[in-house]
């Protein structure tokens, strides 16, 4: 699973999740990557385990602190940036993709297509489902307008960097 | 004991201090009925209210400052008291009136002392004639720009424009010299008629670093006055404050000072037949010297800490005032303080240029220290829109003294999880950190002059955000 964070100046963060490990039902151990033109510049292993309902991270394993339990934010909060947060697909018209282009930014296999060639789809409507990694991920439309092509089908199984879908203005 | 009947009152506020209120009239077994706006459909006070009542509307003169529409409220609900809280309504004295011939109770001070503190100018005439200092100045509005720069002349500049009907730090405007007083009279004048509803303005002198100073008062309708000890409020900002404490460190162990400033405030009441909490405004120079500024005729934003250091439950007295009962003190040698009580504001602001930032809170949890107290109306999913205040809660620590209750601070501060929200939080922890405030001797110009918000560490933390995204993924596994 792959992180976009994008800051008002469209300065961009792609933060990795490379892997997931389920240690029990209650502790689960993640991987992160910062990457910065393609290359890691950081990386760290982080736990998270369940406490009395809450959610508690460390790096270590030994030390633990509280986090504050969230849903899938649109949002993340640096002190005094706030980043658009992208979970799993890179928003279209960004970093040279054509606006409304959806690309896919992982291998996978499509689930489920969520419209058809001639709707009319807002900005952040859910178009497609894509599992990768065991995950189904909610693709979503970065611009609002008009569903133009649809170039893959229910059960396709994608590289990185296939055109799925094109949106353009009505 | 008597039984008192059980009284409906109806709660003209929202956030943190109504869901205070709202404690407080469980607690002293009234019916508490809370108020919600079409903008604010989700008010998180209500939660503590018995009843819940929709004031149409979405802008704040529509509701929460609409006179006749809250009393009409007032009436098809058979309410028999209003708190007002702090802001909106809170000092305006044409609501005093209208609920007065409605026949129904204003939880706050009687009509004469509303209207005589409310307006600076008369306040300030009434604390001269008490024989209480105030700070060189215009008797009255000043009626044109010519005027304005007679006086300021007369007193020497730096001089202050301040809104005659002003508080909260709007509609005020420090001018070093006569170009400043030309450019800004219009402005202030405008910018006091705008929030105010009142376009006079005085012109009074600006006193050099300065402390703000204000006393606790609580008076009931048998003529009983007592304070409840000082507080410091000098860390500010725009002329808010965002850093309470008490007892004032600038005052320290000067008890005769103490006393003499405590009594002067009580002196103010007794002489305007106060009769609920308020607050008596003071200016303290480096000299110790101080003037009075204003009375605030309502229960205060940072009253929390008072209620830390003495014990008493202000909301509730002030409650027990308005209906004419028993505050239950004896006399003022009753009431002691201990320890020290610290309060941080937390705004939904940007740390560094502290302007409101409003957004969605996408996750909040607490992790405080032993002799914390967090008042605020913040809950995952709440949006703070620009119709408010950017206040989204009041972080307050006691110890023993003053070194503990700051450490207490800077854990509870650390353990205070807010994300997708700027807040002003990361400039608090600076701050208690920072020398000037350890020491105990900063003015209202410590944010000028040190500017915490330079030191503001915005550096980004890649640890920071796995953190944040292990835990949005172990939400999205079902962990």
């Amino acid at each position: 699973m792959r992180y976009y964070l994008i800051d008002a100046d469209k300065n961009e963060l792609i933060v990795d999740l490379s892997s997931t490990k389920i240690h029990n039902a209650d502790l689960v151990e993640y991987k992160f990557s910062t990457l910065k033109e393609n290359k890691e510049i950081h990386a760290s292993t982080v736990f998270v385990r369940k406490l009395a309902g809450m959610y508690y991270s460390s790096f270590d394993g030994i030390s633990w602190a509280k986090l504050a339990r969230q849903e899938i934010p649109t949002k993340m909060l640096n002190v005094n940036k706030v980043y658009d947060l992208y979970r799993g697909f890179k928003p279209s018209g960004l970093a040279g993709t054509g606006a409304g282009e959806m690309v896919t930014q992982m291998p996978g296999k499509i689930v489920k297509i969520q419209t058809k060639i001639g709707d009319k789809v807002s900005k952040g409507q859910t178009l497609v489902i894509l599992e990768a990694m065991k995950m189904e991920n909610e693709i979503k439309c970065g611009i609002d307008g008009v569903v133009k092509a649809i170039h893959v089908n229910v059960g396709q199984a994608l590289e990185q960097g296939v055109l799925m879908l094109e949106v353009g203005k009505p | 004991m008597t039984t008192i009947k059980k009284k409906r009152i109806l709660i003209a506020n929202r956030g943190e201090i109504a869901t205070r209120i709202a404690k407080a009239i469980k607690e002293l077994n009234h019916t508490s009925v809370g108020i919600w706006t079409d903008n604010e459909p989700s008010a998180a006070h209500l939660e503590f209210c018995h009843e819940w009542v929709r004031l149409e509307g979405t802008t704040n003169a529509e509701t929460y400052l609409n006179i006749p529409k809250i009393i009409e409220l007032c009436k098809k609900h058979k309410i028999d008291a209003v708190h007002p809280g702090y802001g909106f309504l809170s000092e305006n004295g044409n609501f005093v009136k209208a609920l007065d011939e409605n026949g129904i109770i204003f939880i706050g001070p009687n009509t004469k002392a509303t209207s005589q503190m409310g307006d600076k100018a008369i306040s300030k005439q009434l604390a001269k004639k008490a024989g209480i200092p105030t700070v060189p100045g215009s008797a009255d509005a000043v009626p044109t720009l010519d005027e304005a720069i007679k006086i300021s002349k007369e007193i020497g500049y730096p001089v202050m424009l301040k809104a005659v009907a002003g508080g909260g730090g709007r509609g005020m405007r420090v001018c070093h010299h006569e170009e400043d007083v030309r450019k800004n009279f219009e402005v202030v004048g405008r910018e006091a008629q705008s929030a105010f509803g009142n376009a006079g303005l005085l012109v009074e002198k600006f006193i050099l670093n300065p402390h703000h100073i204000e006393v606790q008062i609580l008076a009931d309708k048998k003529g009983n006055v007592f304070h409840f000890f000082e507080r410091e409020c000098s860390v500010q900002r725009r002329n808010q404050k965002i850093i309470e404490e008490a007892p004032s460190p600038f005052i320290g162990e000067d008890e005769a000072l103490r006393t003499n400033i405590c009594e002067t405030a009580v002196n103010l009441a007794r002489a305007v037949g106060y009769d609920s909490a308020g607050t008596v405004e003071f200016i303290m120079g480096e000299d110790k010297k101080f003037y009075f500024l204003e009375m605030n005729t309502r229960i205060q934003v940072e009253h929390p800490i008072t209620e830390e250091i003495t014990g008493v439950d202000l909301i509730v007295c002030m409650i027990q005032a308005a209906f004419g009962e028993d505050l239950g003190i004896p006399n003022q040698q009753w009431i002691r303080r201990s320890g020290h009580a610290i309060e941080c504001r937390i705004c939904a602001e940007d740390p560094i240029t502290m302007l409101p930032a409003p957004g969605l809170v996408t996750g909040f949890e607490t992790v405080f220290p032993q002799g914390t107290r967090f008042d605020h109306c913040l809950f995952r999913g709440l949006k703070v829109t620009p119709d408010f205040d950017p206040m989204v809660g009041k972080l307050v620590t006691k110890g023993i003294i003053r070194e503990v209750a700051m450490r207490k601070m800077r854990a509870a501060l650390d353990g205070l999880l807010i994300e997708g929200l700027k807040t002003n939080i990361p400039l608090h922890k600076v701050i208690l950190k920072d020398e000037p405030f350890i020491r105990g001797n900063y003015t209202t110009k410590y944010i000028e002059e040190y500017r915490p918000q330079d030191r503001v560490n915005v550096e980004l933390q890649p640890d920071g955000i796995y953190k944040i995204l292990a835990g949005v993924e172990a939400r999205q596994m079902g962990l």
